[in-house]
């Protein structure tokens, strides 16, 4: 593969993975976790992971722990306040969220 | 700079966004808004990064499952790079003989054929009460399918597993994030070597599809889809059941039931091996409305190692029941299809249920045993319809 073509591969998929995921994949709820929450979850995960969360404080706090053990980008300092933002934004509560269907097969 | 792990990730991203299409493109009024999955059609969108996919109860009518529409369940990144060519299946540890197999070698050795029902443990931990965290899967993490590959016990014989050997390994080509633990299990040396377990290499007669773990997956017949490693390459005879994260604490149950909500003792449970029993209602649809005509009312209704012997049906909110009729197209280890025509008396609301049994004296449960990571969900399947004129 020439350079060109190589650099023209990863621009496209760098491209295409940015356009991709802000096309399809919904934000985080605003707040003011909101950027951290990006930051510490979809440097793994896509938002639907956690949008379809209907959890607990107590069982938030633990997914929380588990992630930061994992390698989330967690500061000691905002730990409680992303654990506040989770449990606010997905309570056990709250209605389920509607999952998306990928394309086809075609109507007859 | 980009180092050559990010290299990796966005060739694999340009690769897999070619066959991609943009919504407004590919979308029909009728889909919100996911993005295209190569090899994959109508599944519901669980998550894209990491890969889980749910196939839509409106497809479990077939006995073998397409392949479109068998559900994925990924706990991380599939291979970026996977050159079949390159690829090997090492067998090592209490072994005499450790082997390196490259595809072509796996393809000379005699294969079998195995129907299995693949479903991931934690299908129906949407349904749990109070929820747990996880995927929230409802019906559809579960499929049928025709695997074939070489015996893994006969891999095992080649390699001559050594007194010491208990456990048998499996470890997959599963790109890490983070600091997440690798994907590593392992099965007890006498079900690996079972002449059902396999090295399978096809999926209904084609080669494994990337989103099946191609090129070799193991095939644990009736155990939970995780015990079938994807992408395999690394096949490890031990002394000790495997402790990594996706054997302890992941994959087990509680040894005695847990208050729900309440918290396990990692040291109470044990790894969970054959599926439960367990009938799913595909149609009609939950919340769906009907005229005053005959309906059918239809599933599929399995139980891992164990045969299913009934499905029964109640219209009545489960006061009464009534067996429905089973698909003729059966094999051990499969799921069978069944039905059963339903003639409302009146025009009112109605709750259908479903309750498999087996072959081992188990029936679905009214309520499922209620466990921190919702596996095993198999309470008796419920949807509400309304007739009306």
């Amino acid at each position: 593969m020439s350079r060109l073509s190589l650099v023209a591969v990863i621009l496209m998929g760098r491209v295409a993975s940015l356009w991709g995921l802000a096309a399809q994949a919904p934000d985080l709820p605003a707040g003011d976790m909101q950027a951290k929450a990006r930051k510490a979850c979809l440097e793994c995960h896509e938002s639907r992971i956690i949008l379809q969360q209907r959890l607990t404080k107590a069982t938030w706090g633990k997914e929380v722990d588990k992630m930061i053990k994992w390698g989330a980008l967690v500061d000691a300092k905002d730990g409680n306040a992303l654990i506040d933002y989770l449990s606010t934004n997905f309570p056990a509560d709250k209605a389920p969220e509607p999952a998306a269907r990928v394309p086809g097969p075609k109507k007859k | 700079m980009i180092s050559r792990r990010d290299f990796l990730k966005d060739a694999s991203w340009a690769l897999a966004t070619a066959g991609m299409v943009h919504p407004s493109l590919s979308w029909g009024a009728d889909q919100s808004a996911a993005p295209a999955v190569t090899g994959k059609q109508g599944m519901i969108l669980r998550s894209f990064r990491f890969l889980d996919l749910e196939m839509p109860t409106e497809f479990m009518n077939t006995w073998i499952t397409p392949v479109p529409h068998f559900f994925v369940r990924n706990h991380m990144f599939e291979p970026s790079t996977l050159d079949a060519g390159e690829w090997r299946l090492r067998v090592s540890g209490e072994v005499e003989k450790p082997l390196s197999l490259s595809l072509t070698d796996l393809r000379k050795i005699e294969s079998h054929s195995v129907i299995n029902t693949l479903e991931c443990a934690g299908n129906g931990r949407g349904f749990q009460s109070p929820h747990v965290p996880g995927i929230q899967w409802q019906r559809g993490a579960v499929g049928n399918a025709r695997f074939r590959g070489p015996r893994l016990g006969d891999l095992l014989r080649r390699a001559g597993v050594k007194p010491a050997g208990k456990y048998v390994m499996f470890h997959g080509l599963d790109e890490v994030p983070g600091k997440v633990p690798p994907f590593i299990r392992s099965i007890p040396v006498e079900k690996a070597m079972d002449s059902d377990s396999l090295i399978a290499t096809s999926m209904n007669g084609a080669p494994l599809t990337r989103h099946h773990g191609f090129p070799a997956r193991a095939l644990v017949p009736g155990w939970i889809g995780a015990a079938s490693c994807k992408w395999l390459s690394e096949i490890k005879v031990l002394d000790q059941e495997f402790e990594g994260n996706f054997m302890k604490p992941g994959y087990r149950m509680p040894d005695k039931p847990i208050e729900p909500g309440g918290s396990a003792n990692p040291d109470a449970t044990h790894p969970i091996t054959g599926l439960s029993v367990k009938s799913v209602i595909a149609g009609p649809k939950d919340g769906t409305t009907l005229k005053h005509a005959a309906v059918e009312i239809h599933g599929a209704a399995w139980a891992g190692e164990a045969d299913v012997t009934k499905v029964e049906i109640s219209t009545d909110s489960g006061v009464t029941w009534t067996r429905a009729q089973l698909g003729t197209e059966h094999a051990h280890y499969a799921w069978r299809l069944w039905s059963y025509w339903w003639k409302p008396s009146e025009r009112a609301d109605y709750l259908i249920m479903s309750r498999a049994s087996d072959s081992q004296g188990r029936m679905q449960p009214t309520t499922a045993v209620w466990n921190p990571s919702g596996y095993l969900y198999n309470a008796i399947d419920q949807v509400k319809v309304h007739v009306q004129a």
